[in-house]
């Protein structure tokens, strides 16, 4: 029996049949959510798909996307999904479970260039493909992979210094999701031009200046003028199109959305509280404090290596954000494969970590439920649950940072 | 004359916590003339709110007939929002007139008091009465005529005749869980707590295992 699942397994970690197997995987999923939305009550299909489909309609009627109540995303992705009504309602579905892939693949190559082996590249790849998160997430209709695709391919091309086709991957990225602007610090660190051995030896104050000069070189002024114009010019052209409405749903509402409906965050409870106290705003910058210090701190500390600064920094940006629902997982679950390689955790340790992740989620869940669909007042167990989930990311977190060996270049620079 | 007054409405509210479904049933005697048209227009408190999209989909999976009087607000707590009218074109169904509306709770500001519910009121809907053979109505007390969409297209507008209940039913309630207020201090503060404790962590752990470059000015 061992050895059949082992002769299976290799074969599977074949690239192509990787590949193709978690691409039939998801398509089967589309397709018994297609039978699943039409036989039973309990749809298969998340409610953003219909949001977006909802927002694509108007568009094919002429109208803004934006009188679809509730969408709050870029005019561009009702605008991808207009063959929902032309041709067929499960186009996006599709197109998702394709970038979906799409990321997995990428996964594949920066790992490749990180210097791996193509069968241990398609064994942490698989990680990826053959998860039934990010695969039933894409197949019911959730846009989360073509972000995903997106931040990934810019690492991808920042990794082989491509930097134009980088920048223009970064502004679209950053037009369609608010949150990789966040990667802004830890990119510009990472272009800086290298340190003369004689720029040491000079006093602290020279030593700013000269931090600023080769922070400010021709490299960064190439990307961020690139990012800067997708970016710039996306942003104009739909503001012409779709006016106050497009700016505000697409990012104020991000930027100022004070949920305080029951969710992940562990700042839930008291914003819950607070909502129309005078204390709001000032709580509301008391919880964005330690969230910026530590972006700060990580761009810092680890810029050298990309990938693990952006898998820390979005991972820290959802635990410490005032709002989070399991969607944003996704944004730092694929950033992980990437990290994986260069941990030195065995793999019960892996194992304990990520089933103690899961423990945090379940602790959550359980007192949400009873809240929701039953009706007990359990407001202070999903209080104290979700400063339970913050522990418990934070303790990953570190254990990750801890057990991290960094690449060659790294450690002679710290040598150093 | 007679057989409006056999006709009765009935209210429940079936399921628990935030989603619940309104059932509103209504009862006649023998002789329920051809062609007969029922409304129900229920006036919903600011508790709870109705999923326009929602119904969209439960139209074409079980034929509800529902039609919005004005645009609710998912998203808004209860203090925010307003009552509103939605019109329910009843089905036949064994006998009597039903209606399943499906309902969700708001959240409510949180109660100061050590209060853990707050009680929704739902009124009874008015109950008005059509038929396509007999056009004009003459009103004559206690029946009124009110005017309301023919059908749940919305193209044009009948009279209708307004029903007096017979059985004076109390409101339905449900209950919504609030916030607790008073323990405002202690959440706050734990809330702080914890994550400036696990940022402190966090940053020690960065500060040991980062490889910060002499050329940063803050080493």
């Amino acid at each position: 029996m061992a050895s059949i699942v082992e002769s299976v397994l290799s074969k599977l970690m074949n690239k192509n049949v990787l590949f193709t197997v978690s691409f039939l995987v998801r398509l089967v999923l589309v397709s018994f959510g297609v039978y699943q939305d039409r036989t039973m009550v309990v749809k298969y299909t998340d409610v953003d798909y219909h949001v977006f489909t909802d927002a694509s309609k108007f568009i094919t009627q002429g109208q803004s996307p934006y009188h679809r109540s509730t969408y709050r995303y870029t005019p561009l992705l009702a605008w991808i999904l207009t063959p929902n009504i032309y041709l067929s309602h499960v186009f996006g579905k599709l197109l998702f479970i394709t970038c979906d892939v799409l990321s997995g693949h990428l996964i594949y190559l920066i790992l490749r260039q990180r210097g791996l082996s193509c069968e241990a590249a398609c064994r942490v790849c698989s990680l990826w493909l053959l998860n039934p998160l990010p695969a039933g997430v894409s197949s019911r209709g959730n846009a989360e992979s073509v972000i995903t695709a997106l931040v990934l391919a810019t690492l991808l091309c920042l990794e082989l210094r491509q930097l134009p086709m980088a920048a223009i991957l970064y502004g679209l990225a950053v037009h369609m999701k608010i949150y990789p602007v966040t990667y802004a610090l830890p990119i510009a660190l990472s272009l800086q031009r290298k340190e003369n051995v004689e720029e040491r030896r000079v006093g602290w104050w020279r030593k700013g200046l000269g931090f600023l000069l080769r922070l400010l070189n021709k490299e960064l002024f190439l990307f961020a003028g690139v990012a800067g114009v997708v970016f710039c010019g996306l942003t104009v052209l739909f503001y012409n199109m779709y006016g106050w409405d497009f700016l505000q749903e697409t990012y104020l509402y991000h930027l100022t959305r004070r949920d305080i409906r029951h969710n992940f965050s562990p700042y839930f409870y008291m914003l819950y509280l607070t909502a129309d106290s005078p204390w709001s705003l000032a709580l509301g910058l008391a919880a964005f404090l330690p969230q910026a210090l530590l972006l700060l701190l990580v761009s810092l500390a680890f810029h050298t290596d990309l990938a693990l600064c952006c898998f820390l920094h979005t991972a820290i940006f959802v635990s410490f954000n005032k709002v989070c629902t399991s969607q944003y997982f996704l944004w730092y679950l694929c950033l992980f494969p990437l990290v994986l390689p260069r941990l030195t955790l065995s793999p019960k340790q892996g194992v304990e970590l990520l089933a103690l992740w899961f423990a945090g989620q379940g602790i959550w869940l359980a007192p949400a439920y009873y809240l929701e669909f039953e009706g007990y007042n359990t407001f202070l167990l999903i209080w104290l649950a979700g400063l339970i989930f913050l522990i418990i990311n934070s303790f990953i977190m570190v254990q990750i940072i801890t057990h991290y060996k960094p690449s060659d270049t790294m450690q002679r620079l710290k040598a150093e | 004359m007679t057989w409006l007054e056999t006709v009765s409405v009935t209210m429940d509210v079936s399921k628990n916590g935030f989603h619940r479904d309104l059932v509103t049933t209504v009862y006649f005697g023998p002789g329920f003339p051809d062609g007969l048209e029922a409304l129900l227009v229920h006036r919903l408190p600011s508790g709870i709110y109705i999923d326009q999209y929602q119904l969209a989909s439960l139209k074409e999976d079980t034929g509800l007939q529902v039609l919005l009087g004005s645009e609710v607000d998912l998203e808004a707590p209860a203090h925010t929002s307003e009552e509103f009218i939605v019109l329910v074109y009843p089905a036949l169904d064994q006998g009597s007139l039903k209606a399943t509306l499906p309902i969700h709770g708001r959240y409510h500001k949180p109660s100061l008091a050590g209060k853990r519910f707050e009680l929704v009121e739902i009124k009874l809907p008015k109950l008005i009465l059509r038929t396509d053979t007999c056009t004009q109505l003459i009103s004559f007390p206690p029946y009124k005529i009110v005017d309301s969409p023919c059908t749940v297209h919305n193209l044009s507008i009948c009279q209708w005749l307004e029903i007096q209940h017979q059985q004076e039913q109390d409101p339905v309630s449900l209950e919504i869980p609030l916030g607790d207020g008073s323990l405002v201090e202690p959440v706050c503060a734990g809330t702080l707590l914890v994550t400036l404790l696990c940022c402190a962590i966090l940053s020690r752990s960065i500060w040991r295992h980062g490889v910060f470059l002499d050329n940063v000015i803050l080493t």
